[in-house]
């Protein structure tokens, strides 16, 4: 059908080309001698149109694709026309309203390029069905009632509490329509129910006065009067506030963004668009009825329409809420589009998402590392160790291709790679004294850490046993909290925080202030834990740990009350349910915590969590960092890397070794550390490689490898570990004091640990005087005393402390400039010391780079 | 065979509890003297500034670990085996194992209706020391680490200390941390300074350096380092180069050194405040705040000291009030003479009070519902009573006083907002002086 236009409509095509002369000028920066970027293609979208009562609008994008890679929103320019004025209208900005059932084409043309989107309308003038959550809620979202920061809050504000974004649409409705003051701890109103909806004079109601600042309101003026909002919260009570009409509840299931991902120049306005999709296969825009906030304002700020304007170059996300659900869109300004920007050829598929989104946000990567530079980097992240002198050389000299493969796969093989991923699952899993109530309980845990890495298990597998673990050997450990059962309301966040990434520690006592984490599935989801008791052999103080299908029984100063899973607010006993609420089959009879540990390693969560954190050693940084606070408002950087990277894990039976390899050896690990001037800003998308300070283990040991003086570990006690052992080494790490790891950053391992690496005043200090770094030097028996026994010449000292330190060679001027210095030196031995002190207190040496 | 731990008897679960502490509290022992001279605080404050509004500049809290008995010490009633006697204040009397303190009661005020919510050592600690009771969700910050942020570091002197280490052995070392703040306001932790070997290590050069080898040293660093600082910069490195600086001025420069060297002060003055761990601990705390320190915790007693389950009056009469009415009235008196006690507040307290009656095994047990503290100097008017228990001090007759109450006070006198809300890194916002309920603390009015 070929699509007449309407007469009014020449004038606009008109109008609309002096409006693009205008707008392609600006594209240009102003800057006359410029080349602007040609218009390639454009589009619509949506491409299918369908407005209905239930959807009575929509907002269009019309986009082009530029030849310098941007695909720019046109919308706002007016290109767009729609060839019957009968079936619906359609405003400046792009949105399309339903007026009268039909079919139409939205039709949209400029610089030779031309795109089209089919409309199509069905009974328009049908009243959509009504939802208190979605039509009430909504309105509330819109005009941040129900924000954390106001009635949302904890504690309500004002003694009105509703829900974040109305994800609770039917404790909300009581608030407004029975009233009464919220208390966080209890189900019970703190103060007489004034009904927030007077339905006698519904312009009376508080609900309608307070926002409109009739009466005084400590949110300041949120609605007018005049506004179409106050007359649907208006006619809502004037029908009789109902939570819900004759027709069922429209549930959203869940929303989705357009664009997902976007780059914009540096003036770059784009439009969002939010889409509803209804648990009925229907949809319904949004996007006028949502709250936008920009994660990063320098970077982009954002209408209360959703309109997305560039402000300077960076990277951040859009968050989306409406309807009981946050989502979040991701986008970039570039200062200037590059014209070409070829990505490196891929080792792999991590390098297909890595390097496609460089290319999107035009940010060129750095080159590949250097053979030594990667040497170095590799065998500090496979095994927390240096390479030896002979190995660096004899890697920069070999002239294998698949080099690097074989290393890979020998540091993976390698007994240090036991010994470090030990060392770092075991400050995972908190394997300390302090924490589980003894070193003899820490050992027997450590050992099952250790037989796991050796063996290499399947981290499902690892999981299964931890969750689910009884008697007294390895995992069971675990739930030893100060040589007592760990408490459900503590145990079980670590858990999902573990294995599932994600923190409901907050909704332990109230619902959580900016997530979908309710106060209900947080004790649902404890109660797995309620069981948990423990014997003991008489005269063996082993302490056995099982689950007592009668619950656990009081032990020594508790009441039976305290260690019952009871609801804090709703003061019952819980019943094990999983996260969508559903209780589990037995009833948590049996053997809750292997329900719970089979539900975990099933969910998708899991794989995500578990390569999240991976990439996050690896790189310093996770895909979603921090890597176990995956939430809506923390999108990952990579989210088509991340799913890719679990379906792999999973194919691979959650291998950790196989997890390690594939990132290893794909080219995005394998880039060098330096940058380029124009990527030098980049923090996130690993363009470069990122240096990370090293761990206070390994640098403690990494010194000791230098010098060649072993650490004495002692207990405090008059005992000290076996010679020679290293720090990642020592199977209870906590027993052993020590000033240095300490110092810098030895985590805490009574909760999940963090680690800290931040420079001190303190690092400084013992830089410069303290033991590690003035008395391992000069040591009997150490390298430096080796090299001084030889009789070594000082370019053979040089070369050998580089190797050694810094895992290269030194460059032809250091040599010689450390040459000359050393050789004004009437005191070998000690020009030498600090030519190692200098290594080990270098930047250089303390990060991997 | 099998037997449940609950049945085990008062003294064996002592004995675990002791035997995890020990080995789990090992990890605490590492002491240094990093973060804890922060130069930042001045401006990472934030916020309204007050600083130097307040008369107080320092704040020496002693710590009485294990909790005493309130009717034995500051609140004497007709249940404790102790008389009261008259102060030096008309109308106050306290135990009469507080003979010196009575003396010196003009410079301390007591708070009698003290009331906290937790039962046990370690929640009430954490209680006492933050302000809020302990949650898995979140840690906060404690008192010691908020007034070192507020009001920052003085002449190269760690601004936070806690002494001795000894203290750590109970594993609530933890609970002076900072949180969530930089770990520069941390506490420096420093072993028993009534022991022959105690010293600072990393303060001085050692014997085999000379600061001519140091800048021979430094100048070798800056050749090996130059390629990787010229291709790689990053801001970790500029912290590090200005850490670096100070840490050799630190060096160099003996000021720092000397406030901890107990060697300088008289034999006099050392006995006077009692040769013991828990003296010397007070005596170094005057030492620190008078070279600059701005918050020391004092404490100093064996494991469990006040914690006497059994055998509470003897173990009060004999070991442990003397050495309060031993260092206490020295402290006060001490800063009194340096002209130090208008700038320097006075907390002495543990983690809760003692029950109102005995036990079976003649001990008092924890009491947290009502209990009493002592608080002095810094402008906090001392010579009177605020609050009052019942006849037997086992509940609040008038007057509830909450640690919010009591940090809010404390503020008032170093001229911080007691107001103030910290916010978290997950968003939640913390109040520097939290009471009960969730309320802001409000300074205590008649003290300041």
């Amino acid at each position: 059908m070929v699509p007449r236009l309407p007469n009014h409509s020449i004038a606009k095509i008109l109008a609309i080309f002096l409006i693009f002369l205008g707008w392609d000028s600006r594209l240009a920066h102003g800057q006359e001698d410029a080349v602007s970027p040609a218009l390639l293609s454009l589009r619509i979208v949506p491409e299918d149109i369908h407005l209905s009562g239930l959807n009575p609008s929509q907002q269009v994008l019309l986009l082009g694709r530029y030849s310098d890679g941007l695909e720019r929103d046109l919308t706002g320019s007016s290109l767009l026309l729609l060839d019957s004025a009968e079936v619906a209208a359609i405003e400046e900005k792009g949105r399309l309203t339903a007026l009268a059932e039909g079919n139409a084409t939205l039709h949209a043309q400029m610089a030779n390029q031309s795109a089209t989107a089919s409309l199509t309308v069905q009974s328009p003038t049908a009243p959509p069905p009504f939802s208190f959550q979605h039509d009430i809620g909504g309105i509330l979202t819109k005009r941040g009632c129900n924000d954390s920061s106001c009635h949302a809050g904890v504690k309500g504000r004002g003694g009105f509490k509703l829900s974040l974004n109305a994800l609770d649409p039917r404790e909300d409705y009581r608030w407004i329509v029975k009233g009464g003051t919220y208390q966080v701890m209890s189900m019970e109103s703190a103060g007489p129910e004034t009904p927030r909806v007077d339905l006698s004079q519904p312009e009376n109601s508080l609900l309608l006065r307070k926002p409109t600042l009739l009466l005084p309101h400590g949110g300041g003026e949120r609605l007018t009067a005049e506004s179409s909002d106050y007359h649907t919260l208006l006619g809502w009570i004037q029908a009789g506030a109902p939570y819900e009409r004759k027709e069922p509840e429209v549930v959203v299931e869940r929303l989705t963004l357009f664009p997902e991902e976007r780059v914009l120049d540096a003036r770059g306005i784009h439009q969002v668009l939010v889409t509803a999709h209804l648990a009925d296969g229907r949809t319904r825009d949004l996007t006028h009825r949502a709250s936008y906030q920009s994660g990063n304002e320098e970077v982009v700020t954002v209408t209360d329409s959703g309109r997305v304007q560039a402000r300077s170059p960076g990277e951040t996300t859009i968050i989306v809420r409406t309807a009981g659900h946050t989502v979040s869109a991701r986008f970039g300004v570039v200062s200037e589009p590059l014209q070409a920007n070829p990505s490196p050829p891929p080792h792999n598929f991590i390098d297909d998402y890595v390097f496609g989104k460089l290319s999107r946000f035009q940010i060129p990567p750095s080159p590949l590392s250097g053979d030594a530079e990667f040497l170095r980097r590799v065998c500090l992240d496979l095994t927390g160790t240096l390479p030896p002198p002979g190995r660096v050389r004899e890697f920069i000299a070999s002239r294998d291709p698949q080099k690097r493969r074989k290393l890979i796969d020998a540091l993976l093989d390698s007994p240090e790679y036991v010994d470090y991923w030990t060392f770092r699952f075991g400050q995972l899993f908190r394997v300390a004294a302090g924490a589980v109530g003894g070193a003899e309980h820490a050992y027997t845990y450590w050992r099952w850490v250790w037989e796991n890495i050796a063996q290499n298990k399947s981290y499902r597998e690892i999981a299964l046993e931890r969750l689910a673990a009884q008697g007294y050997g390895g995992a069971s450990r675990h739930f030893l909290s100060y040589g007592e059962e760990a408490k459900a309301a503590d145990i079980m966040p670590e858990e999902v925080r573990v294995f599932l990434g994600r923190r409901l520690d907050c909704a332990q006592c109230h619902d959580h202030p900016y997530e979908q984490w309710s106060q209900d599935q947080f004790w649902g989801l404890a109660s797995f834990f309620g069981q948990i008791s423990r014997t003991e052999w008489t005269g063996f103080g082993a302490a056995v740990l099982f689950d007592d299908p009668a619950g656990r029984q009081p032990d020594f100063g508790e009441s039976a009350e305290t260690v019952k899973v009871i609801h804090p607010r709703r003061k019952q006993l819980v019943k094990p349910a999983f996260l969508d609420g559903q209780a589990i089959a037995s009833g948590g009879n049996g053997h809750p915590r292997r329900e719970f540990a089979r539900w975990v390693t099933a969910h998708p969560y899991f794989a995500e969590t578990l390569v999240n954190r991976m990439w996050g050693y690896l790189f310093g940084r996770g895909l979603v960092d921090p890597v176990d606070d995956f939430r809506s408002t923390n999108p990952p950087t990579h989210p088509g890397l991340l799913k890719a990277l679990a379906e792999d894990c999973r194919r691979h039976g959650y291998d950790l070794k196989q997890i390690l390899r594939r990132i290893t050896r794909s080219r995005t690990y394998q880039l060098a550390s330096t940058p380029r001037e124009s990527n030098r800003e980049d923090t996130l998308n690993y363009s470069h490689f990122i240096p990370k300070p090293l761990e206070a283990e390994v640098l403690l040991d990494a010194i000791s490898q230098v010098t060649g003086v072993p650490e004495t570990f002692e207990n405090g006690q008059g005992g000290q570990a076996p010679p020679g052992t290293r720090a990642i080494q020592l199977e209870v790490p906590d027993i052993y004091p020590s000033d240095f790891l300490q110092m810098y950053g030895r985590p805490n391992l009574l909760q999940i640990p963090e680690v800290e690496a931040s420079p001190s005043l303190g690092q400084a200090l013992h830089m410069l005087v303290g033991t590690t770094y003035t008395e391992k030097i000069s040591k009997k028996g150490g390298r430096l005393d080796r090299l001084i026994q030889r009789n070594a010449s000082h370019r053979e000292v040089i070369e050998e402390l580089y190797l050694a330190a810094l895992s290269r060679l030194p460059s032809p001027r250091e040599v010689a400039e450390l040459e000359s210095v050393l050789s004004t030196s009437s005191d070998k031995k000690r020009a030498w010391e600090d030519l190692i002190w200098s290594l080990i207190t270098s930047r250089e040496f303390a990060f991997n780079h | 065979m099998m037997r449940k731990a609950g049945c085990l008897t008062v003294t064996q679960e002592l004995l675990k509890r002791r035997h995890f502490i020990r080995v789990g509290s090992l990890s605490l022992l590492g002491i240094s003297l990093p973060r804890y001279l922060n130069y930042r605080s001045l401006q990472a404050a934030g916020g309204k500034d007050t600083r130097g509004q307040g008369k107080a500049q320092a704040c020496i809290l002693v710590w009485l670990e294990g909790g005493p008995s309130h009717v034995d010490t500051w609140d004497p009633k007709p249940n404790s085996s102790f008389k009261p006697i008259p102060t030096n204040v008309a109308g106050i009397q306290v135990s009469e194992l507080l003979p010196r303190v009575a003396g010196q009661m003009d410079k301390l005020a007591l708070l009698r209706s003290v009331h906290t919510e937790e039962n046990n050592h370690g929640q009430g600690t954490y209680y006492a020391l933050t302000g809020h009771r302990p949650t898995a969700a979140m840690q906060f910050p404690s008192l010691g680490t908020i007034v070192t942020r507020e009001l920052g570091a003085r002449n190269n002197v760690p601004a936070n200390v806690l002494v001795p280490d000894t203290w750590k052995t109970l594993s609530y070392g933890q609970y002076t941390k900072g949180a969530f703040l930089d770990p520069a306001y941390d506490p420096m932790v420093v072993p028993d300074p009534s022991k022959e070997d105690f010293q600072i290590s990393d303060l001085a050069l050692p014997k085999s350096l000379t600061v001519e080898r140091l800048r021979d040293r430094r100048s070798m660093l800056k050749l090996v380092d130059r390629m990787y600082r010229s291709k790689i910069e990053r801001a970790e490195h500029q912290a590090m180069d200005r850490f670096t600086q100070q840490a050799l001025q630190m060096i160099l420069t003996p000021e720092t050194r000397q406030a901890f060297d107990l060697g300088r002060e008289s034999d006099k003055t050392r006995d006077a405040y009692g040769r013991g761990s828990f003296g010397q601990s007070l005596l170094l705390a005057r030492r620190l705040v008078e070279a600059g320190a701005r918050f020391v915790t004092a404490a100093g007693h064996e494991l469990n000291g006040w914690d006497t389950h059994s055998d509470n009056d003897s173990r009060h009469k004999d070991k442990m009030v003397p050495g309060l009415d031993r260092a206490l009235p020295t402290l006060l008196e001490d800063l009194k003479q340096r002209g130090l006690l208008d700038s320097t507040v006075v907390i002495v307290m543990g983690e809760f009070g003692r029950s109102p009656h005995h036990n079976s095994k003649a001990g008092r047990d924890h009491w947290p519902h009502c209990w009493s503290l002592a608080i002095g100097g810094g402008g906090i008017r001392g010579g009177q009573v605020v609050g009052a228990s019942d006849e037997r001090g086992a509940y609040v007759a008038d007057r509830m006083i909450s640690m919010g109450d009591l940090y809010a006070t404390i503020y008032k006198a170093l001229g911080i907002d007691w107001t103030k809300e910290y916010m978290s890194p997950i968003g939640r916002p913390v109040k520097i002086a939290n009471a009960l309920d969730d309320e802001t603390g409000q300074p205590i009015k008649e003290l300041i």
